[in-house]
């Protein structure tokens, strides 16, 4: 069973679903570094990856979808920015409202805008075309996965390693980092702790519209309601894990679209899909088992 | 105090919270007005058909129906929240314990009555089990609630979605779903011709026991003053892992409660994904939001869902507006709250 | 602006503190050498050394106000205010603050220190302003005062700050630990400490805050867990059980950090007073709680502690830093517990306030309770312990009756020095 087993189509789905989970946690990483608890992570994705669709049918483009989706997440982040970062609101209770308010307009406006319920899907739609890095492409089993994606996997790597440099290396990284850890602090010296935290917002929506826009036209392209089914919450998850710092919190998210990929392998030899689909969740609870009793372990706290 | 000092302090601390809530139902109807004018419809229109849907004649019975299970969702939300601890696991609970009952009620070799009996208790067992696991989580390995029982509920749909087309199989439907249960192990309807059933009874009788426990025990004393201050509550002696397990397992009961109530009051069998579509965690968790963890509260904004929703049902049949811009207004109240700051740094 | 409570970003380095905001480049990077350089440049001048490397998670407390000075002087400071600076420094320590603080006026810094302990003033101040009630009352010139001049400008009247004790034999041990060890990462915060309070006496633990004290507490208390040793009330073993437990052991906790921990701001007074009460009878019988007699019972505290807040059901996070402290005081010494812990029991409170708190704790000891007092003020201790403990990173280092300290010798051991 082993090699046969994982073979390219395995490599391939892990990296796809890494994507839009990397992105995602991406943006958590920032708002947590400047002191936000942003779980509204999953329906900024939704909103994104219905923008990606709608604005690629109605605008005629792919361009036109890359654009709604980054513009759609900024916008939708908006209102987070406006409640978490500049009125200070309850991050948990803004977040849960944010993620209800993205289930129910997406499903509305899939209803009135395309007149359809549950999947909207177009075959002239055009999808983000697959890029071949010369050299990757010839690796055994794991060349497709890697050279064989679209521009925004690549993107989300080179992220991952640009906000690592930037968090931990540049002025504004450090600025941002004393306004998460001791606003007070910061403020003391200067800093102004809403500009950034606006700031830090609005750019997250964008990185989980481009999630949005990896889900709904990465490989397929097709919108369907609730399409994010808790990616957003695993990529908090991986926020947690990883300590919001960018490196780790990118390993975690390569755990985690691993496992999604193993679920959707064991579907292929065929165990019942309602069992491989809590794959991914279940090795993420896993994982925060571990990571936690670890933990316990090592600083001697009880609760 | 004089009487004039006397009032200002009364309406200050009774109607003055209850100003905001109002607020943000007035800005949540107004922005569904705006969501309509921008598809072609009028919204004096919508929002008569939404009321009258709500209450008029055979409707009220619906709204009622609906606030049964509506109110036990909210409830399991807010006694957690109380706490200041979020169950976002509610739907595997609910899932779980319906689940649970239905296979009780089929399959447990007693007596019809005593089936029922013991379909509900079953029900609270498993719901409350299952939340215990991931109270667990939080005290053993400080995974946060917030995720796990968030987490938990895949397994769980998946596990109840597993059972129902493979062993617990009715072979004579098309879909995925168990046997009809017997008509002596359901609970019967309790106002004829109505979809009202005795559920109504189970779920007043915990209403009534939460807002009891909250205001005149010690017990709920400790809860909501770790919900104010968990620091100043772990001084004052209180031991914050009993409670988090208490609130779990009482939150994760009173979810399989509803479940199985759903289970032998209204659909009579456990049919894969049917306890989850309404979405009543959801709509609980929102309205235990609303009230910020607190009993009566919740209680009311519950049964103010349940109107609306039911309302949204009708509006959607006579005006053609999708139903899902209930969801749409609920989450815009709770949102307009939440930017209020200051009464919210609570849970 | 040199605070009370430190802003400093824990997990950041000493360097990183030092240059926030100002921080020197390299393209569009931070020049992290130059950086540190700069810091070690600037600390040698001023005197006062600094790692500049060290993260400040790690940093004593003496040397963490030495980065809050430095983090003024590379912004070039002109003006410095340093509110309470010495709170946290040994004798030792505050000289040669003092030191600093003439140099850095003599060259032409304007400095305005913020204090309520009189014989800084006398010390290093050249002019002062006496503030009370929030207006000016006075405006005196050093060299021409006395501190009795200045206590008169502060409240109106003398006041006696040391209150009258009579000598009483201390009873039988009510609290004791034996070999205490408290760890966190990896460290020994706790250092095999063993001490005893009996009935009737009052022990002072004298230490510059940050050597173990409030882990100590922690641990007597049950908040925090022990590594080693044994904690026994009334000889019953407690060590590992519940902070419950350790309350109905007969122990109760002034702790220090009113607002967050021994208060809950957004909760009436009427339920801050009912803490720890609202299981037993007057309050609760059967788990049943009894509104009516929550509130008569809150409002005899309110009434016998003068507590000024406009009634019981106001929230009391909007009470002023003394009547929150009365509120703390009342309901712990309403325990009637056999051992009272209290930590920093007159931090922030006005002069009337501390005399207040200061006879009531006079009072339990005088009617045969224990009390384990630990404060930064060696004045507090000195005023008010029998037996004098001095602790200095997690170990207690010195063990004086009252009648053979004085403040020097204190101060000595309290900075590490004079190890036996």
């Amino acid at each position: 069973m082993t090699f046969a087993f994982f073979n390219a189509t395995f490599f391939d789905q892990a990296v796809l679903g890494i994507t839009p989970i990397l992105l995602a946690a991406l943006a958590g990483t920032l708002s947590q570094r400047v002191g936000l608890f942003n779980i509204a992570l999953e329906g900024q994705m939704l909103v994104g990856a219905f923008a990606a669709v709608a604005g690629s049918h109605f605008g005629g483009s792919l361009q036109a979808g890359v654009l709604a989706a980054v513009a759609a997440g900024a916008l939708f982040s908006g209102l987070l920015a406006v409640g978490s970062a500049l009125l200070r609101g309850n991050d948990i209770v803004i977040g849960i409202s944010l993620n209800l308010l993205a289930a129910g307009l997406t499903s509305f406006l899939l209803r009135t805008l395309f007149g359809v319920s549950g999947t909207f899907s177009d075959s002239a739609m055009i999808g983000l075309p697959r890029l071949g890095v010369p050299g990757v492409t010839s690796l055994p089993l794991v060349g497709s996965a890697l050279g064989h994606q679209n521009a925004l996997v690549y993107l989300s790597w080179g992220l991952a390693v640009v906000i690592a440099v930037f968090l931990n290396r540049t002025p504004w990284g450090l600025r941002l980092r004393g306004i998460g850890e001791q606003p007070a602090a910061a403020v003391a010296l200067g800093a102004n702790a809403t500009q950034y935290r606006l700031v830090v917002t609005l750019i997250g929506g964008a990185l989980c519209g481009l999630a949005g826009l990896q889900l709904s036209l990465g490989s397929l392209t097709l919108f369907s309601e609730n399409m994010t089914a808790g990616r957003g919450w695993i990529a908090v998850a991986a926020v947690m894990l990883g300590r919001a710092r960018p490196l780790s919190v990118a390993a975690a998210c390569v755990l985690f679209g691993l496992s999604d990929a193993l679920g959707l392998r064991l579907q292929g030899e065929g165990l019942p899909n309602q069992i491989t689909d809590s794959a991914p969740y279940v090795v993420t609870l896993a994982a925060l088992l571990i990571a936690g009793l670890r933990q316990r372990r090592l600083t001697g706290v009880l609760s | 105090m004089t009487v004039a000092a006397e009032v200002r302090t009364h309406l200050t601390r009774h109607v003055g919270p209850l100003l905001p809530i109002v607020g943000a139902v007035a800005v949540g109807f107004g922005v569904c007005g705006l969501i309509a004018l921008w598809v072609g419809l009028r919204p004096s229109l919508m929002f008569r058909q939404l009321i009258k849907g709500a209450v008029e004649g055979p409707q009220l019975f619906e709204t009622v129906a609906r606030a049964v299970p509506l109110v036990g969702m909210t409830l399991a939300a807010a006694i957690p929240l109380r706490a200041g601890i979020v169950n976002l696991g509610a739907d595997g609970q609910l899932a779980l314990g319906g689940c649970a009952a239905a296979i009780v009620a089929l399959y447990f070799p007693a007596p019809d009555f005593v089936r029922l009996g013991v379909a509900l208790a079953a029900g609270m067992a498993v719901g409350a089990s299952y939340a215990a696991l991931a109270a667990g989580g939080e005290i053993y390995a400080g995974v946060p609630l917030l995720l796990s029982t968030w987490l938990l509920t895949y397994p769980a749909k998946g596990l109840c979605g597993y059972l129902v087309r493979t062993s617990l199989r009715d072979p004579l439907t098309a879909w995925p779903s168990t046997s009809r249960i017997a008509v002596g192990a359901r609970l019967g309807s309790l106002i004829p011709g109505t979809p009202v059933n005795q559920g109504l009874l189970l779920i007043a009788v915990v209403a009534i026991a939460v807002i009891f426990v909250d205001r005149r025990t010690s017990v709920g004393f400790e809860l909501r003053l770790r919900g104010l201050n968990e620091r100043f509550a772990r001084y004052g002696g209180v031991s914050l892992r009993r409670q988090t397990l208490g609130v779990m397992i009482a939150s994760g009961a009173i979810a399989g409660l509803v479940g199985s109530i759903m289970v032998l009051g209204s659909q009579f069998r456990y049919t894969d994904g049917a306890l989850t579509a309404p979405q009543y965690s959801w709509s609980g968790t929102l309205a235990a939001l609303l009230a910020g963890g607190e009993p009566v509260g919740s209680v009311i904004a519950a049964v103010l869902f349940a109107a609306l929703q039911t309302g949204g049902f009708a509006m959607e049949r006579s005006v053609e507006i999708p139903r899902v811009l209930t969801m749409v207004l609920q989450s815009v109240v709770i949102l307009f709250l939440a930017m209020r700051g200051a009464i919210w740094k609570r849970p | 602006m040199v605070h009370q409570a430190f802003k400093l970003f824990e997990s950041l380095s000493v360097w990183e503190n030092v240059v926030y905001r100002r921080e020197p480049r390299r393209g569009i990077f931070v020049d992290g050498a130059r950086a540190r350089a700069q810091v070690e440049e600037l600390a040698r001048r001023h005197g006062l050394p600094i790692d500049p490397k060290a993260r400040v998670a790690n940093l004593p407390v003496g040397v963490r106000q030495r980065l809050e000075i430095l983090k003024a002087l590379y912004r070039e400071a002109q003006v410095l205010i340093l509110d309470e600076p010495t709170a946290v420094l040994t004798p030792a320590e505050v000289s040669t603050l003092f030191t600093v603080m003439k140099s850095l006026a003599a060259a032409g810094c304007t400095i305005l220190l913020v204090t309520h302990k009189l014989n800084e003033v006398m010390a290093v101040s050249d002019r002062i302003t006496v503030l009370r009630d929030g207006r000016v009352s006075e405006r005196l010139v050093t060299a021409e005062t006395d501190p009795d001049e200045i206590v008169r400008a502060m409240t109106g009247h003398h006041v006696t700050l040391q209150i009258p004790k009579k000598p009483r034999e201390p009873g039988k041990v009510k609290l004791e630990t034996e070999g205490l060890v408290v760890e966190q990462h990896g460290r020994r915060v706790v250092d095999d400490v063993s001490l005893q309070v009996s009935g009737g006496e009052i022990v002072g633990i004298a230490g510059v805050a940050g050597n173990g004290q409030s882990e100590l507490i922690e641990a007597l208390m049950g908040l925090t867990p022990i590594a080693a040793g044994t904690v026994s009330l009334d000889e019953r073993d407690v060590t590992h059980e519940s902070v419950a437990a350790h309350r109905a052991g007969g122990l109760s906790y002034i702790a220090e950090d009113r607002a967050r921990t021994a208060t809950a701001a957004t909760a009436s007074a009427t339920d801050n007073l009912a803490m720890g009460f609202h299981r037993t009878p007057p309050i609760a019988v059967r788990g049943l709680l009894q509104p009516q007699a929550m509130r008569t019972w809150a409002r005899s505290l309110i009434e016998r502690f003068d507590i000024k807040i406009a009634s019981e059901d106001t929230l009391v996070g909007t009470l002023s830093g003394g009547n929150l402290q009365k509120v703390v005081t009342a309901r712990e010494l309403a325990h009637n517990a056999p051992v009272l812990i209290a930590e920093q029991p007159t931090r922030g409170v006005d002069v009337g306030a501390i005399a207040f708190i200061h006879a009531e704790l006079l009072n339990e000891r005088d009617r045969g309770h224990g009390i384990l007092l630990v404060s930064a003020e060696l004045s507090e201790i000195l005023a008010l312990a029998d037996r004098i403990l001095v602790m200095y990173e997690g170990r207690i280092v010195a063990e004086f009756a009252r009648a053979d300290a004085d403040e020097a010798t204190l101060g000595l051991y309290m900075a590490g020095g004079a190890r036996v």
